[in-house]
C-alpha cells in the first residue's frame, strides 16, 4: 500500500521534472545550481547540530572569515582558490577546534539558549572584526573559468556553479563513510544519538564534540575558499546563509544529512520556478518559508496520527 | 513581608521612571525609549519561554504591530492613539489563529516556524506595493503627540508598564505553575490533567499581543517604517541576548539585561565610533561564559554564598 | 567637599569658554559602512584644512560625528544628542533614506540648519514638507537622477550618432533602492513612447541573493540596446561573469551601484562597462578642487576614496564653512540666507548652488554623471563639460 503510494508520488515527480525541463530548462539548471550552494553550506551546520546539538549562529561568519583568508592568500601569492583550499580548511579546522575549546565547551552544561547566544556574540565579533580589517567595500577574485558556458541550441548557460552540486554530494557521501566506517566517526554518531549512553560505554564525548566541530569547520573553510570564486565577499556576506542553512536542516529533520540535499533541491527548483515568470518573480523568497512551514507542520500532523 | 518590600520597590521605581522627563533632556529620553522597547520585548519573550517554547518570531509580531498601526492611520484614517489599540488587538488575533498551528510544534521546530512566519510577514508587506508602500515603506502624516519628547517617553513607558504588569501577573497566577510544569515535563503535566494547549495558547497570544503593541508604539513614535526597519532581525536577537544576559525565567532578569546591553551599546558607540560593535560582541561572549545564569543568577549565587 | 565643588565649577567654566571658541559641526553617518566611514573621514579632512588655514571668523571648527548604525532610531537619538547635549551649530551628514526618515521629526523639532549628504528617496522629501527651509539637500533625489539620465542619453545620442538606444532593460534589486530606480525609469524614460522599457527584479548579493540567471534570461530575451542594473557593489562582478556565461552582450552594459568592489578595474570583464555616479578619481584631470581633495585624502588616510560620499561630505563642510563666513555668525536665519547664496566649486567637477526641488526649497546637486570603465579607470562621458574620455561603443561581444 505504502509502496504503491510512493511509486505514484515518484511518477508524478518525474513527470513534473520532465515537464519543466522541456518547458523552461533553465528552471532546473539554475535550481540545481542554487540547491548545490545551499546544501554545501548547510551540511556542515547540520553536522554540528546533529552531533553536538548546537545551533551555530556564527556558521555563516565562519565561512565569511574563511573567504577573507582565501582572498588574502590568493592576492598575496597569486594562487588559485582551489589550491588555497586545503591550507584554508586546515586553518579553519584549527580555528573551529579553538573556538570549541575556549567557548562552546564551557557553555555545554548551560541551557541550550546560552550556546545560541554565545554563537550570536561570536557572529557579531567576527563580522565587525572583518569590517575593521577589510571595510565594508566588497572584494572578489575574478577567474575566467567561472564563466564556463554550454550552448544547447539557442540556450547558453553557465555550468560553473554545478561545482557546488558536486561538493554537496561529496560532502554527503564523505560524511556517510566517515560516520559509518571509521572509529572516530562511529563514536561521534553514537555521541550524537545518545551522549550519556556513549559516555557509559567509554566513548570520550568531549573529544567527539571537538572533532566534529573541527571537521565541520574544515568543511566550512573549504566552502569559504570556493565561495569567493562565485560571489563577492563583504563582512555581512555570511549571515543570510546561517538562517537559510538552519531552515534547510529543520526541513530535513535534525541528523538527516542526505535530507538536507533533498530539501535544498526542492527549494532551489521551486524558487527558480517562481523566478522564471514575471508575475511571480518577486514572490520567490516566500516559497522558501512556506515550504519549510508546510513540511514541518505536515510532519508533526503525520507524527501525531502514527 | 518580602512581598511588601517588592511592591514598595516597584512603586518607587515606577514613580521615579514616570517623573524622569522633568529632569532629563531629549537625548537621554530617546535612549531610554529604545532601552524600554527592547526591555518589553525581552520580558514578553521570556514569558513564553517559561513554558519551554523558544520563539524566534519577535521581530515578526513587532513588525506586524508596526504595520497594522501605520496602515490603520494611513489607509483607514484612524486616530493614531486609537490605532495603537486596534493594531495591538489585531496582532493578538493573528497570533491566536496561528497558535492553533504552531503550538503543535516543540523545541527547534517551533523556533524555526516562528522565524519563518516572521519572514513571510515581511515579504508579504514588502511585495504588496500599493497597500503597504512596498520596500520604500510608509511615512505617516506626523509623529504622535506632535513628537513631544516627554509624551513619547510616557507612551513607551506605558507599553513597558503593561508588559511588566502582565509578566508579574503571569508569575503569580496559576498560569505560572502550569507553564513551569509544561517546561519541566510535558508528559507528566499532561498526565496530571493540565490542559497544555490551552495554557500555551494563552501565553503565546498574550506575549504576541505585547510585542505587537510595542511595534505599534514604535511606528507612531518615529512616524514611518519600512519592511527592513519593522522586521529587523535585531528585534528578535537582541531581546534574546538581553534576557539571557540578565537571567531567564524571571521578570527582573530581562530588565537587567536590557539596561546593561542597551546602555552599553549607546555608550560604546560614543566612546569608540569605529568598531564599537566588536566590543559589543565580546561583552556578549564574556557574559555568557562568565555568568551562565545571567546577572540575576550571579546576584542569587552571591546571596546564597553569603548565607552559607 | 567644598573644594571639589569649586574645582568642578572651574572645570565647567573652562569647558564652556573652550566650547564657545569653536564652531561645532555635528554629523551622523553609518560608520561601519564604507560610504559613511570615508564620508566622515573626508569631512574631518576638510575641517583640518580649514582650521590649518586659520579657521572661520577667527574660530576653529570642531566636527562631532555619531554613528547612526544604519538604524532609524539610532540616527534619531544621534540628532537629539548633537542638538541638546553637544549644542552643535550645524548638522551635516547622512547616507541611507531609511535613517533620514527617522531623523526628520527630530530635525523638524529643532529647526537647526542641516546640510544633508545622503537620502535619495522622494519619501524623505515628502516627510520634510515645503516648510523645511533649514534643510539643504546636497545629494540628488531619485527623480533628479532619473531626469538627469534621460537628458544625458539624449545628448550623447545627439553627439554620437552611432549610439542608438530604443530598448532599455532595467534589472533592479528588490529593496527600496532598486524599486525607486524602477519607478523612476518607467515614468521618465517611458514618457512619450521614445523608449521601450522592460525590467526584472533580482535579489542583491548584498542581501543574501546573488542568483542572476532568471533575471538575465529575461533581459536576454528582450534584446535591449541599453542594459542597466541597479544594485550594490557585491553584484558587480558576479553579474558580469554570469552574463558572460550566458553570452548576453547588450549594446550598452551599465551599472548603477553606490560604489564598486575593490579592484573592479583590474578585472578584464570591467572593460567598457558604463556606470552612473557623481565622482571618480579621473575628475582630478579636469578639476583642481578634486585633485586637492584626492591628494589630501590619500596622504591623510593612505586609502583611495571608494565612493562619491567622500567628496560630497568634504563639500558639505566647505559649503557650511563658507556660509558661516559670509553670514558672520552661526545664527540660523543668517546662515540659511548665506547658504542660499552658495556657489561652491566642488571636487565633483561642478559648481554647487541651491535651487528648489519638487517640494523643498534647497536642492543642491541635481544631476548625475555617466561614466565608463576604460583601461581600469572610471572616465566621465557626460556631462560633456567635465568629460574625461569619449564613449566606447558598443559593449564588446563576449569571446
Amino acid at each position: 500500500m505504502a509502496n504503491k503510494r510512493n511509486r505514484t508520488a515518484g511518477l508524478v515527480l518525474a513527470a513534473a521534472v520532465l515537464g519543466i525541463l522541456v518547458w523552461r530548462p533553465t528552471v532546473l539548471i539554475y535550481g540545481l545550481q542554487a540547491a548545490g550552494l545551499y546544501a554545501s553550506i548547510a551540511i556542515p551546520m547540520g553536522l554540528i547540530l546533529g552531533i553536538v546539538h548546537i545551533v551555530n549562529l556564527a556558521h555563516g561568519e565562519f565561512m565569511m572569515a574563511a573567504s577573507y583568508l582565501t582572498y588574502t592568500i590568493c592576492r598575496a601569492s597569486g594562487m588559485d582558490p582551489y589550491l588555497a583550499l586545503l591550507p584554508v580548511a586546515a586553518v579553519t579546522a584549527a580555528f573551529g577546534f579553538l573556538v570549541y575549546r575556549l567557548t562552546i565547551r564551557r557553555a555545554l552544561k548551560a541551557p541550550e539558549l546560552n550556546q545560541l547566544i554565545l554563537t550570536f556574540g561570536l557572529a557579531i565579533l567576527l563580522t565587525q572584526a572583518a569590517n575593521l580589517l577589510f571595510t565594508s567595500q566588497t572584494r572578489k577574485l575574478s577567474f575566467e573559468y567561472v564563466s564556463a558556458s554550454v550552448d544547447i541550441g539557442d540556450l547558453s548557460f553557465g555550468v560553473y556553479n554545478f561545482v557546488f552540486v558536486a561538493i554537496a554530494v561529496a560532502m554527503v557521501v564523505g560524511l556517510r563513510l566517515f560516520l559509518t566506517r571509521t572509529k572516530a566517526g562511529k563514536a561521534a554518531l553514537a555521541v550524537g544519538q545518545n551522549p550519556r549512553g556513549a559516555a557509559i560505554v567509554g566513548i570520550d564525548v568531549d573529544r567527539a564534540y571537538a572533532l566534529t566541530f573541527a571537521l565541520a569547520s574544515a568543511m566550512v573553510g573549504l566552502m569559504g575558499a570556493v565561495f569567493i570564486t562565485r560571489s563577492s565577499i563583504f563582512p555581512a556576506v555570511g549571515s543570510p546563509f546561517t538562517m537559510k542553512s538552519f531552515c534547510l536542516i529543520a526541513m530535513a529533520g535534525i541528523g538527516n544529512i542526505p535530507g538536507i540535499l533533498a530539501s535544498s533541491v526542492l527549494l532551489g527548483v521551486s524558487e527558480n520556478f517562481l523566478k522564471a515568470f514575471r508575475g511571480t518573480r518577486e514572490w520567490a523568497d516566500i516559497v522558501f518559508f512556506v515550504l519549510i512551514i508546510s513540511v514541518i507542520l505536515g510532519r508533526s500532523i503525520r507524527g501525531k496520527k502514527a | 513581608m518580602k512581598r511588601t518590600a517588592t511592591y514598595a520597590a516597584a512603586a518607587i521605581a515606577a514613580v521615579v521612571l514616570a517623573v524622569l522627563p522633568a529632569f532629563l533632556g531629549a537625548y537621554p529620553l530617546n535612549v531610554a525609549r529604545s532601552v524600554m522597547t527592547y526591555m518589553a520585548l525581552a520580558v514578553s519573550w521570556d514569558m513564553l519561554l517559561r513554558s519551554g517554547q523558544i520563539s524566534f518570531g519577535i521581530a515578526g509580531l513587532f513588525g506586524l504591530g508596526s504595520y497594522a498601526s501605520a496602515l490603520l492611520v494611513l489607509r483607514a484614517g484612524m486616530d493614531p492613539v486609537l490605532s495603537l489599540v486596534f493594531a495591538t488587538l489585531l496582532t493578538g488575533a493573528i497570533a491566536y489563529a496561528l497558535g492553533f498551528a504552531v503550538l503543535r510544534l516543540r523545541a527547534m521546530y517551533f523556533s524555526i516556524t516562528t522565524l519563518a512566519l516572521a519572514e513571510i510577514f515581511r515579504i508579504v508587506l514588502h511585495n504588496l506595493h500599493d497597500f503597504s508602500g512596498g520596500p520604500e515603506g510608509v511615512v505617516l502624516p506626523g509623529v504622535i503627540f506632535g513628537g513631544a519628547a516627554p509624551a513619547l517617553y510616557w507612551l513607551c513607558l506605558a507599553g513597558l508598564a503593561i508588559t511588566l504588569g502582565t509578566s508579574w501577573y503571569f508569575e503569580r497566577s496559576k498560569l505560572h505553575l502550569a507553564l513551569t510544569a509544561i517546561r519541566n515535563d510535558e508528559t507528566s503535566a499532561r498526565a496530571s490533567g493540565v490542559d497544555i494547549f490551552k495554557y500555551l495558547l494563552v501565553a503565546f497570544t498574550v506575549t504576541s499581543t505585547l510585542q505587537g503593541m510595542m511595534g505599534a508604539i514604535q511606528v507612531q513614535s518615529y512616524g514611518f517604517t519600512t519592511p527592513e526597519t519593522a522586521f529587523d532581525a535585531n528585534f528578535t536577537l537582541l531581546p534574546l541576548a538581553m534576557a539571557l544576559l540578565g537571567g531567564i525565567h524571571s521578570t527582573l532578569g530581562p530588565i537587567a539585561g536590557a539596561v546593561l546591553l542597551g546602555i552599553a551599546s549607546e555608550w560604546l558607540k560614543l566612546k569608540i565610533p569605529y568598531g564599537h560593535l566588536v566590543v559589543y560582541g565580546i561583552i556578549i561572549v564574556l557574559v555568557i561564559l562568565l555568568m551562565p545564569r545571567g546577572l540575576v543568577g550571579l546576584a542569587r549565587n552571591r546571596r546564597a554564598g553569603r548565607r552559607a | 567637599m567644598k573644594r571639589t565643588l569649586v574645582a568642578l565649577a572651574l572645570i565647567a567654566a573652562a569647558a564652556m569658554a573652550f566650547g564657545q571658541g569653536t564652531i561645532k559641526i555635528g554629523a551622523t553617518w553609518p560608520l561601519a559602512d564604507i560610504t559613511g566611514k570615508q564620508g566622515s573621514m573626508a569631512a574631518q579632512q576638510a575641517v583640518d584644512e580649514i582650521n590649518k588655514a586659520g579657521g572661520i571668523l577667527g574660530r576653529q571648527l570642531e566636527l562631532i560625528v555619531i554613528d547612526d548604525e544604519l538604524k532609524a532610531d539610532k540616527g534619531a537619538a544621534a540628532i537629539e544628542k548633537l542638538v541638546t547635549v553637544d549644542n552643535v551649530d550645524v548638522i551635516i551628514g547622512g547616507m541611507a533614506s531609511g535613517v533620514a526618515l527617522g531623523q526628520v521629526p527630530a530635525m523638524k523639532k529643532y529647526g537647526k540648519v542641516v546640510v544633508s549628504t545622503g537620502a535619495a528617496s522622494y519619501k524623505v522629501e515628502e516627510a520634510l514638507g515645503k516648510d523645511a527651509d533649514w534643510y539643504f539637500h546636497l545629494h540628488p533625489w531619485d527623480y533628479n537622477q532619473g531626469a538627469s539620465y534621460v537628458q544625458g542619453w539624449d545628448e550623447i545620442q545627439k553627439k554620437f550618432p552611432n549610439i542608438k538606444i530604443k530598448k532599455i532593460f532595467l534589472a533592479y534589486e528588490e529593496g527600496a533602492f532598486g524599486k525607486a530606480s524602477w519607478d523612476a525609469t518607467k515614468t521618465l524614460f517611458g514618457a512619450g513612447n521614445r523608449y521601450v522599457i522592460d525590467g526584472a527584479s533580482f535579489k542583491s548579493a548584498a542581501l543574501g541573493g546573488g542568483d542572476y540567471g532568471a533575471m538575465l534570461e529575461a533581459a536576454k530575451m528582450f534584446k535591449p540596446d541599453l542594459f542597466l542594473w541597479a544594485g550594490y557593489d557585491a553584484d558587480a562582478l558576479p553579474m558580469l561573469e554570469q552574463a558572460k556565461a550566458m553570452k548576453f552582450s547588450p549594446g550598452i552594459y551599465l551599472g548603477a551601484p553606490p560604489g564598486w568592489p575593490v579592484g573592479f578595474g583590474t578585472s578584464r570583464l570591467s572593460e567598457n562597462v558604463m556606470l552612473y555616479g557623481m565622482w571618480a578619481p579621473s575628475i582630478n584631470n579636469v578639476s583642481p578642487v578634486s585633485k586637492k581633495f584626492y591628494d589630501g585624502f590619500v596622504a591623510k588616510f593612505k586609502a583611495e576614496p571608494a565612493t562619491y560620499f567622500a567628496p560630497l561630505s568634504y563639500s558639505a563642510v566647505y559649503i557650511v564653512a563658507d556660509a558661516i563666513k559670509r553670514a558672520g555668525s552661526t545664527d540660523t536665519a543668517a546662515l540659511i540666507k548665506a547658504l542660499e547664496a552658495t556657489k561652491y566649486e566642488s571636487p565633483l567637477g561642478q559648481t554647487i548652488t541651491f535651487t528648489p526641488g519638487n517640494i523643498i526649497k534647497h536642492q543642491g546637486v541635481k544631476n548625475q554623471k555617466i561614466l565608463q570603465w576604460q583601461m581600469g579607470r572610471q572616465e566621465v562621458i557626460w556631462p560633456f563639460e567635465s568629460a574625461t574620455a569619449k564613449p566606447v561603443y558598443p559593449f564588446p561581444k563576449w569571446k
